[in-house]
Protein backbone atom coordinates (compact mmCIF):
# COMPACT_ATOMS: atom_id res chain seq x y z
CA UNK A 1 0.00 0.00 0.00
CA UNK A 2 1.59 3.50 -0.91
CA UNK A 3 1.85 6.47 1.79
CA UNK A 4 -0.81 8.74 2.32
CA UNK A 5 0.92 11.99 1.07
CA UNK A 6 -2.85 13.80 2.03
CA UNK A 7 -2.24 15.65 5.84
CA UNK A 8 0.97 15.18 6.40
CA UNK A 9 1.70 18.23 7.85
CA UNK A 10 0.36 16.67 11.38
CA UNK A 11 -1.08 17.91 14.13
CA UNK A 12 1.48 17.57 16.97
CA UNK A 13 1.45 15.61 20.31
CA UNK A 14 0.76 18.84 22.43
CA UNK A 15 -2.44 19.92 20.39
CA UNK A 16 -3.57 16.04 20.81
CA UNK A 17 -3.09 16.24 24.12
CA UNK A 18 -4.85 19.31 24.61
CA UNK A 19 -8.08 18.05 22.03
CA UNK A 20 -8.05 14.60 24.67
CA UNK A 21 -8.05 16.82 27.65
CA UNK A 22 -10.76 18.94 26.43
CA UNK A 23 -12.71 15.86 25.63
CA UNK A 24 -12.30 14.49 29.10
CA UNK A 25 -13.18 18.11 31.35
CA UNK A 26 -15.89 18.25 29.09
CA UNK A 27 -17.37 14.70 29.42
CA UNK A 28 -16.56 14.86 33.46
CA UNK A 29 -18.66 18.27 33.02
CA UNK A 30 -21.65 16.40 31.77
CA UNK A 31 -21.69 13.77 34.18
CA UNK A 32 -21.29 15.83 36.97
CA UNK A 33 -24.17 18.10 35.75
CA UNK A 34 -26.39 15.27 35.76
CA UNK A 35 -26.22 14.19 38.97
CA UNK A 36 -27.11 17.92 40.18
CA UNK A 37 -30.58 17.55 39.44
CA UNK A 38 -31.06 20.66 37.30
CA UNK A 39 -34.34 21.00 35.16
CA UNK A 40 -33.57 18.87 32.21
CA UNK A 41 -34.97 20.85 29.81
CA UNK A 42 -32.55 23.54 30.20
CA UNK A 43 -29.56 21.15 29.94
CA UNK A 44 -30.59 19.12 26.80
CA UNK A 45 -29.36 22.11 24.60
CA UNK A 46 -26.15 22.56 26.14
CA UNK A 47 -25.73 18.24 26.26
CA UNK A 48 -26.17 18.52 22.35
CA UNK A 49 -24.15 21.65 21.43
CA UNK A 50 -21.28 19.45 24.24
CA UNK A 51 -21.56 16.57 21.56
CA UNK A 52 -21.52 18.49 18.41
CA UNK A 53 -18.13 20.69 19.96
CA UNK A 54 -16.59 17.35 20.87
CA UNK A 55 -17.58 15.17 17.47
CA UNK A 56 -16.23 17.94 15.71
CA UNK A 57 -12.93 18.28 18.02
CA UNK A 58 -12.18 14.59 17.24
CA UNK A 59 -13.34 14.44 13.19
CA UNK A 60 -11.05 18.04 12.98
CA UNK A 61 -8.31 16.89 14.75
CA UNK A 62 -7.89 12.92 15.20
CA UNK A 63 -8.91 12.36 11.92
CA UNK A 64 -6.92 15.25 10.11
CA UNK A 65 -10.54 17.11 8.69
CA UNK A 66 -8.37 20.30 9.40
CA UNK A 67 -5.58 19.25 7.37
CA UNK A 68 -6.90 17.12 4.64
CA UNK A 69 -8.44 18.16 1.15
CA UNK A 70 -12.37 19.55 2.08
CA UNK A 71 -14.46 16.86 -0.19
CA UNK A 72 -13.80 14.19 2.96
CA UNK A 73 -15.90 16.64 5.73
CA UNK A 74 -17.90 17.00 2.76
CA UNK A 75 -18.69 13.27 2.13
CA UNK A 76 -18.80 12.64 6.45
CA UNK A 77 -20.86 15.77 6.99
CA UNK A 78 -23.69 15.76 4.45
CA UNK A 79 -25.37 12.65 5.34
CA UNK A 80 -25.19 13.86 9.17
CA UNK A 81 -27.10 16.98 7.59
CA UNK A 82 -29.56 14.69 5.88
CA UNK A 83 -30.00 12.56 8.95
CA UNK A 84 -30.82 15.59 11.28
CA UNK A 85 -33.28 17.26 8.78
CA UNK A 86 -34.70 13.30 8.56
CA UNK A 87 -34.97 13.01 12.54
CA UNK A 88 -36.70 16.67 12.74
CA UNK A 89 -39.56 15.22 10.15
CA UNK A 90 -39.52 11.84 11.81
CA UNK A 91 -40.21 13.93 14.74
CA UNK A 92 -43.57 15.63 13.38
CA UNK A 93 -45.56 12.60 13.47
CA UNK B 1 4.79 26.85 -16.51
CA UNK B 2 2.02 26.62 -13.53
CA UNK B 3 -0.34 24.57 -15.46
CA UNK B 4 2.34 22.42 -16.76
CA UNK B 5 3.19 21.42 -13.00
CA UNK B 6 0.02 21.13 -12.10
CA UNK B 7 -0.60 18.83 -15.46
CA UNK B 8 2.26 16.95 -14.01
CA UNK B 9 1.60 16.69 -10.90
CA UNK B 10 -1.99 15.21 -12.53
CA UNK B 11 -0.31 12.40 -13.87
CA UNK B 12 2.23 11.35 -10.92
CA UNK B 13 -1.03 11.49 -8.88
CA UNK B 14 -2.88 8.85 -11.21
CA UNK B 15 -0.21 6.96 -11.65
CA UNK B 16 0.41 6.54 -7.84
CA UNK B 17 -3.47 5.32 -8.05
CA UNK B 18 -5.42 8.69 -7.00
CA UNK B 19 -7.00 9.79 -10.47
CA UNK B 20 -9.13 12.49 -8.48
CA UNK B 21 -6.17 13.73 -6.63
CA UNK B 22 -7.38 11.77 -3.64
CA UNK B 23 -6.33 8.73 -2.23
CA UNK B 24 -8.55 5.92 -3.51
CA UNK B 25 -8.46 3.52 -0.27
CA UNK B 26 -8.92 6.63 2.10
CA UNK B 27 -11.91 8.18 -0.23
CA UNK B 28 -13.50 4.62 0.21
CA UNK B 29 -13.23 4.53 3.82
CA UNK B 30 -14.86 7.92 4.23
CA UNK B 31 -17.57 6.89 1.82
CA UNK B 32 -18.01 4.09 3.86
CA UNK B 33 -17.87 6.04 7.08
CA UNK B 34 -21.03 8.30 5.21
CA UNK B 35 -22.98 5.06 4.68
CA UNK B 36 -22.73 3.92 8.64
CA UNK B 37 -23.65 7.88 9.49
CA UNK B 38 -27.12 6.73 7.64
CA UNK B 39 -26.69 3.04 9.49
CA UNK B 40 -26.51 4.63 12.89
CA UNK B 41 -28.73 7.29 12.03
CA UNK B 42 -31.58 4.75 11.49
CA UNK B 43 -30.64 3.03 15.16
CA UNK B 44 -30.70 6.51 16.47
CA UNK B 45 -33.91 7.69 14.81
CA UNK B 46 -35.79 4.79 16.16
CA UNK B 47 -34.02 5.31 19.56
CA UNK B 48 -35.57 8.71 20.21
CA UNK B 49 -38.49 7.82 18.49
CA UNK B 50 -39.74 5.71 20.73
CA UNK B 51 -37.81 7.99 23.46
CA UNK B 52 -39.93 10.38 22.82
CA UNK B 53 -43.15 9.11 21.63
CA UNK B 54 -43.16 6.31 24.58
CA UNK B 55 -41.55 7.58 27.76
CA UNK B 56 -40.87 5.24 30.42
CA UNK B 57 -38.85 4.89 33.57
CA UNK B 58 -36.61 1.92 32.42
CA UNK B 59 -33.72 4.71 31.31
CA UNK B 60 -33.87 5.23 35.17
CA UNK B 61 -31.86 1.85 35.29
CA UNK B 62 -28.85 3.69 33.19
CA UNK B 63 -26.25 4.20 35.04
CA UNK B 64 -24.33 7.38 34.14
CA UNK B 65 -21.12 7.19 36.01
CA UNK B 66 -20.44 4.05 35.02
CA UNK B 67 -20.96 4.74 31.30
CA UNK B 68 -18.89 7.68 31.60
CA UNK B 69 -16.32 5.69 32.87
CA UNK B 70 -16.41 3.78 29.74
CA UNK B 71 -16.79 6.97 27.52
CA UNK B 72 -13.33 7.97 28.80
CA UNK B 73 -11.54 5.00 28.32
CA UNK B 74 -12.97 4.99 24.79
CA UNK B 75 -11.78 8.50 24.10
CA UNK B 76 -8.33 7.60 25.86
CA UNK B 77 -7.96 4.51 22.80
CA UNK B 78 -8.47 7.60 20.53
CA UNK B 79 -5.33 9.49 21.85
CA UNK B 80 -3.03 6.62 22.17
CA UNK B 81 -4.43 5.42 18.57
CA UNK B 82 -2.96 9.24 17.23
CA UNK B 83 -0.22 8.68 19.06
CA UNK B 84 0.59 5.84 17.40
CA UNK B 85 0.29 6.98 13.95
CA UNK B 86 2.46 10.10 15.03
CA UNK B 87 4.61 7.40 16.52
CA UNK B 88 5.07 5.91 13.04
CA UNK B 89 5.94 8.25 10.95
CA UNK B 90 8.66 9.69 13.31
CA UNK B 91 10.11 6.28 12.65
CA UNK B 92 9.41 5.43 16.40
CA UNK B 93 8.25 1.83 16.26
CA UNK B 94 8.41 1.46 20.09
CA UNK B 95 5.90 4.35 20.71
CA UNK B 96 3.81 3.08 17.20
CA UNK B 97 3.25 -0.65 18.09
CA UNK B 98 2.85 0.04 21.85
CA UNK B 99 0.63 2.65 21.57
CA UNK B 100 -1.47 0.21 19.46
CA UNK B 101 -1.38 -2.24 21.97
CA UNK B 102 -3.46 0.17 24.15
CA UNK B 103 -5.69 0.97 21.71
CA UNK B 104 -6.92 -2.53 22.02
CA UNK B 105 -6.43 -2.92 25.29
CA UNK B 106 -8.81 0.33 25.81
CA UNK B 107 -11.33 -0.75 23.10
CA UNK B 108 -11.21 -4.57 25.23
CA UNK B 109 -12.05 -2.95 28.71
CA UNK B 110 -14.28 -0.72 26.59
CA UNK B 111 -16.35 -3.93 26.02
CA UNK B 112 -15.91 -5.09 29.03
CA UNK B 113 -17.39 -2.38 31.03
CA UNK B 114 -20.74 -2.38 28.22
CA UNK B 115 -20.87 -6.53 29.08
CA UNK B 116 -21.14 -5.61 33.01
CA UNK B 117 -23.74 -2.49 31.92
CA UNK B 118 -25.80 -5.39 29.80
CA UNK B 119 -25.75 -7.67 32.62
CA UNK B 120 -26.84 -4.99 35.17
CA UNK B 121 -29.63 -4.22 33.35
CA UNK B 122 -30.46 -7.65 32.35
CA UNK B 123 -30.66 -8.49 36.36
CA UNK B 124 -32.70 -5.16 36.35
CA UNK B 125 -35.33 -6.48 34.00
CA UNK B 126 -34.02 -4.05 31.43
CA UNK B 127 -33.91 -6.83 28.51
CA UNK B 128 -33.75 -6.93 24.80
CA UNK B 129 -37.37 -8.11 24.68
CA UNK B 130 -38.69 -6.81 27.22
CA UNK B 131 -39.65 -3.05 26.06
CA UNK B 132 -39.52 -1.19 22.81
CA UNK B 133 -37.10 1.06 24.92
CA UNK B 134 -34.79 -2.44 25.91
CA UNK B 135 -35.11 -3.13 21.85
CA UNK B 136 -33.88 -0.25 20.50
CA UNK B 137 -31.15 0.73 23.74
CA UNK B 138 -29.65 -2.81 23.27
CA UNK B 139 -29.75 -2.49 19.02
CA UNK B 140 -28.45 0.43 18.82
CA UNK B 141 -25.64 0.16 21.54
CA UNK B 142 -25.18 -3.46 20.82
CA UNK B 143 -24.34 -2.42 17.28
CA UNK B 144 -21.88 -0.11 18.26
CA UNK B 145 -19.97 -2.74 20.55
CA UNK B 146 -19.80 -5.11 17.63
CA UNK B 147 -17.96 -1.75 15.69
CA UNK B 148 -15.90 -1.90 18.77
CA UNK B 149 -15.11 -5.67 18.15
CA UNK B 150 -14.72 -5.03 15.24
CA UNK B 151 -11.84 -2.67 15.69
CA UNK B 152 -10.24 -4.43 18.54
CA UNK B 153 -9.88 -7.51 15.68
CA UNK B 154 -8.60 -5.24 13.66
CA UNK B 155 -5.99 -3.25 15.53
CA UNK B 156 -4.78 -6.39 16.47
CA UNK B 157 -3.82 -7.74 13.06
CA UNK B 158 -2.35 -4.25 12.96
CA UNK B 159 -0.34 -5.16 15.89
CA UNK B 160 1.14 -8.36 14.31
CA UNK B 161 1.42 -7.16 10.83
CA UNK B 162 3.61 -3.93 13.06
CA UNK B 163 5.69 -6.47 14.11
CA UNK B 164 6.96 -7.90 11.26
CA UNK B 165 7.63 -4.28 9.84
CA UNK B 166 4.63 -4.10 7.03
CA UNK B 167 4.15 -0.21 8.28
CA UNK B 168 6.94 1.94 8.59
CA UNK B 169 6.77 5.97 7.91
CA UNK B 170 6.47 5.85 4.16
CA UNK B 171 4.27 3.67 4.38
CA UNK B 172 1.28 4.66 6.84
CA UNK B 173 -1.82 4.28 5.09
CA UNK B 174 -3.28 0.61 6.47
CA UNK B 175 -2.77 2.14 10.06
CA UNK B 176 -4.52 5.93 9.22
CA UNK B 177 -7.24 3.84 7.40
CA UNK B 178 -7.68 2.05 10.65
CA UNK B 179 -7.43 5.19 12.71
CA UNK B 180 -10.46 6.96 10.79
CA UNK B 181 -12.61 3.90 11.33
CA UNK B 182 -11.47 3.80 14.95
CA UNK B 183 -12.25 7.11 15.31
CA UNK B 184 -15.51 7.41 13.66
CA UNK B 185 -16.76 4.77 16.21
CA UNK B 186 -15.42 6.77 19.11
CA UNK B 187 -17.87 10.22 17.41
CA UNK B 188 -20.58 7.52 17.06
CA UNK B 189 -19.99 7.03 21.34
CA UNK B 190 -20.02 10.62 22.04
CA UNK B 191 -23.48 11.30 20.17
CA UNK B 192 -24.83 7.96 21.85
CA UNK B 193 -23.76 8.76 25.17
CA UNK B 194 -25.65 12.51 24.85
CA UNK B 195 -28.64 10.67 23.39
CA UNK B 196 -28.86 7.54 25.62
CA UNK B 197 -27.37 8.77 28.55
CA UNK B 198 -27.50 12.13 29.27
CA UNK B 199 -30.44 13.83 27.89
Amino acid sequence: MQASTEGRKHTNRSTYALVFLVLVIVTAAEVGLTTLGLPQGSLTVLFLALSLVKAALVAGFYMHLRDDPPVYTYIFVLPAIMLAAFVFMASLY
Amino acid sequence: MAAHEAGMTHKSEFRAGRQLGLNHVKLGMWLFIASEVMFFGGLIATFLKYKLALPTNEAAHLDVTLVGANTFLLLTSSFTLVLALAGLRDGKRGAFLRNLLFTVLLGALFLAGQGYEFSLLYAEGVTLSSSLFGSTFFTLTGFHGLHVLIGVVWALVLIVRGTRGAYSADNDLGIEIFGLYWHFVDIVWIVLFTLIYLI
